[in-house]
């Protein structure tokens, strides 16, 4: 008669536990499905009732009605699918109530009753409760990284029945170990010539500092950018872990599986703004979510949308972002770095003395990522094109092996010191965390006097020269030297 | 204050303004205006119903001066300076922050595009430097470019001068980002403008502006210029005041240069250094002082990379690869001389400042 399953829903990148009642009753015969089902859930009835009767079951002739009982929010996806064609079974008697209690299912199920991969595995099998769960085996991988041994993977729903009523052995899971394959990421060592943009890549990763790339095209802006997640510190198995969900839930299954190195994220600047900061209906990670704990890359910043680099703000400043709807709001993690580039004009040529711009069209080209966002960058890079015979006679650079080892000593010293990178470092603590010797308080002052700075400068300028300061493995307080060299980093765009 | 009333009357042009001075005494003429009497011919109907309700107007402007330590002199006074007063377009009214007598110097005009290169930024400012270090008051415009680096050059010089003319009201600064150089010029020398203050920074403002500039240098230095353009207008502007036009040569490939060149060819003089123009003004050509560097000089090291950066805007990994230096060390060099001023960092490109 009655029946009550476990299984979870998608919101964002978060699972929600829901349970699947089902009531099978006299009247007239039906089927609905209540509890804020959402267009894919309501077509759930046909693809249960064809399944079931593939697997060679009876479609009860009867009144049913199947609740999505769970918090408020409207339940998506196709991924209840078994569990109300379980429910419908322990309705009808064919299986024990008993035999279910400890399990959740989370799964798709096709029209032959196979079980179809869905997106998110991993944070719907996470939040499915605290006993075994039943997906589909493809996904197993993405299921064991959530909840480990408790996933249980089946390909069709003749295997489920037969281990829930023969009582059978659940098929064997494979792949369950999930091995990170070997990524080989583009090393340090093939950037030729460029010293100080790799002194400043190695700075912001040291601090986490977003970086603003301006050169003309063929300078080695994604070419350094792509070098990125090759030095910044590997992940925790925590962060590696949110990263997976993340990936899970965006569908990138192939890509799911808790690596510890950093995303990198570099979305073409025809992007859709929902496409990058997330949303939709229902809510998906975008871009910059995927990038969580990772690099996001902006080629051509001044190309994509204004609206889209204006939506990059809150996150940026909150490291999540929040998507609002009539029903409530979804929150998908976004801390991430971000790496800005530019040409220096529309003309783009290499000088600035042979651009042949008017400061009109200069002005407008840089207003179009100006004002509230370039306030968020701690460091500039200016890169010009190297030349051809230069290129010849350069050694290989610094391999990103060697300027890893050095940012993640800089950067264990900054937690350990404050618990966050430098760059998150909120400004009452800068004076405690940074303090500066007389000399470099003497140079930061006569530069804001000078005008040089501005007051939102000044604090970015701290928490670089204390990330130059830690890297160097001059701990404290921050000197001179340090705030002179992040003075010569410091992003503004101010024309003078 | 009534003849800064008259200036800021609606629709007002710097011909009838004259005119409505000539007709005596201001004070009169304005409360004439505003009782509804029309005080002279040429005032058509268009601009007399613009003109039915500016009672109180006299105290506004009165008001906004003082708000912005805002003065006027009008052609009737006598503290009018007698550089402008023969001038056969003279401004009948002039809104000044700053002291007059910096218009009883020699005065040198140094103007030039706003999209200036980087030579013709720093040539404009030392020129304007050692102009300043000889006595001599530098007029331009307080524009983007060669205007405002001349400006800033002259209020670096010792004992120097600035003298600005802008095209919108004192307390209306434009360019936006100037704001720090009007007030080191009315502090050096004397910032003025025709227009009343609250007037924006209207396109047919500017040439009239010009005419001002012409008219206040006895000598007009053309730093760097496009074939047309607002230098081109004060260039005629001078011509036809008998005023000495020169420009500052510039490289044949160099399209900020093209206007100056082509001054040269019609004969202008050249000036490659201050001496030039002093010559040009007749000044005793013994006694010339140049700009002594008062900078703090540079240690080895940091000259070293001073020289590295040579004469055009560098990339920090361009000095870095030529002196094989570490990137850090680079990096600290260069800001250390650039709060010596040896440097300027615009935009993350470097220059040398010589």
């Amino acid at each position: 008669m009655y029946a009550a399953v476990s299984s979870s829903t998608l919101h964002g990148v978060f699972g929600a536990a829901i349970t699947v009642e089902v009531h099978i009753g006299n009247g007239l015969p039906g089927f609905s499905i209540v509890g804020q089902p959402d267009e894919a859930c309501r077509e759930s009835r046909d693809r249960v009732r064809a399944a079931l009767l593939c697997t060679g079951h009876e479609w009860p002739n009867r009144r049913i009605t199947v609740n999505l009982s769970g918090e408020g929010e409207k339940k998506g996806g196709a991924t209840a699918d078994l569990a109300i064609a379980v429910g419908l079974l322990v309705a009808s008697g064919k299986i024990e109530q008993r035999a279910i209690d400890d399990l959740a299912f989370v799964a798709e199920l096709g029209l032959d009753g196979s079980l179809r991969a869905t997106t998110g595995i991993a944070p719907l099998a996470f939040a499915a409760g605290s006993g075994s769960v039943v997906v589909p085996m493809e996904s197993i991988a993405e299921a064991h990284l959530a909840v480990g041994p408790r996933a249980i993977g089946a390909s069709t729903l003749r295997e489920v029945c037969r281990a829930l009523v023969d009582g059978e052995p659940w098929p064997e899971g494979h792949e369950c170990r999930v091995e990170s394959p070997e990524e080989s990421l583009p090393d340090m060592a093939d950037v030729l010539g460029q010293p100080h943009a790799r002194f400043a890549m190695e700075v912001a990763a040291a601090g986490f500092h977003h970086v603003l790339m301006v050169g003309p095209p063929g300078a080695g802006k994604s070419m350094l950018a792509r070098r990125m997640p090759g030095i910044l510190p590997p992940l925790s198995p925590r962060e590696a872990f949110e990263s997976a969900m993340v990936r899970s839930a965006a569908g990138l299954r192939s890509s799911a599986h808790a690596s510890p190195v950093p995303p990198f994220r570099a979305p073409h600047h025809t992007s859709t703004t929902v496409s990058v900061v997330g949303g939709g209906s229902p809510v998906r990670p975008g871009e910059i979510s995927l990038a969580h704990n990772g690099v996001l890359f902006l080629d051509e910043m001044g190309e994509f949308a204004p609206s889209l680099l204006d939506a990059l703000r809150q996150p940026l400043e909150e490291g999540e972002v929040r998507v609002a709807r009539a029903r409530g709001s979804v929150t998908l993690p976004a801390r991430f770095l971000l790496i800005g580039a530019s040409n220096p004009c529309p003309c783009a040529n290499e000088q600035v003395t042979s651009c042949t711009c008017t400061p009109q069209m200069r002005h407008r080209y840089m207003r179009r990522f100006s004002g509230p966002l370039v306030d968020r960058f701690d460091i500039r890079i200016n890169l010009t094109r190297p030349r051809l015979n230069e290129m010849i006679a350069l050694e290989p650079g610094e391999p990103s092996e060697d300027i890893a080892r050095r940012v993640a000593s800089a950067r264990a010293v900054a937690l350990g010191r404050q618990g966050v990178p430098n760059a998150m470092l909120p400004p009452h603590l800068i004076e405690r965390h940074a303090p500066l010797t007389e000399r470099a308080r003497a140079v930061i002052e006569e530069r804001l006097a000078r005008g040089d700075l501005t007051a939102r400068g000044y604090h970015r300028i701290r928490r670089v020269a204390r990330t130059i300061a830690d890297l160097r493995g001059e701990h404290e307080p921050v000197d001179d030297d340090h705030v002179s060299c992040a003075i010569g980093m410091r992003a503004e765009l101010a024309n003078r | 204050m009534s003849a800064a009333a008259l200036a800021a009357l609606p629709l007002q042009t710097h011909q009838r303004l004259r005119r409505l001075l000539a007709c005596g005494d201001p004070v009169v003429t304005f409360r004439r205006i505003v009782a509804g009497e029309r005080p002279i011919g040429g005032v058509d109907d268009r601009v007399w119903h613009a003109w039915r309700d500016v009672a109180g107007l006299d105290d506004v402007v009165a008001q906004r001066c003082a708000e912005h330590g805002i003065s006027v002199v009008s052609t009737a006074d006598d503290s009018y300076p007698t550089a402008l007063a023969g001038d056969p377009d003279v401004p009948a009214v002039l809104f000044f922050r700053g002291d007059l007598s910096a218009l009883r110097r020699r005065r040198v005009g140094v103007i030039g595009t706003r999209t200036a290169s980087l030579s013709g930024r720093n040539f404009a400012r030392s020129l304007g430097r050692d102009l300043a270090m000889n006595g001599v008051a530098v007029v331009s415009g307080l524009a983007r470019g060669i205007d405002v680096h001349a400006h800033r050059g002259a209020c670096d010089g010792e004992g120097g001068a600035a003298v600005a003319v802008v095209a919108s009201g004192l307390d209306v600064v434009y360019p936006p980002e100037h704001g720090l150089d009007f007030d080191a010029v009315a502090a050096h020398g004397v910032l003025l403008s025709e227009a009343p203050p609250g007037t924006p920074p209207e396109t047919h403002r500017f040439p009239l502006r010009n005419r001002i500039l012409a008219a206040l240098s006895e000598v007009l230095v053309v730093v760097e210029s496009r074939t047309r353009g607002g230098s081109m207008i004060t260039v005629r502007e001078a011509m036809k005041r008998d005023v000495t036009v020169m420009a500052v040569p510039g490289s044949p490939h160099a399209p900020v240069s093209d206007g100056t060149n082509a001054l040269l060819k019609d004969g202008c003089g050249p000036v490659t250094d201050v001496v030039d123009v002093l010559v040009a003004l007749g000044l005793n050509s013994g006694a010339f002082r140049r700009g002594a560097d008062t900078r703090e000089p540079p240690t080895a090291a940091e000259r070293e990379v001073f020289v590295a950066c040579g004469t055009r805007a560098v990339t920090v990994d361009e000095i870095v690869m030529v002196l094989g230096l570490p990137a850090f060390d680079v990096g600290v060099l260069l800001g250390r001389l650039e709060l010596k001023g040896w440097v300027q960092q615009v935009n993350g490109w470097w220059e040398a400042l010589t």
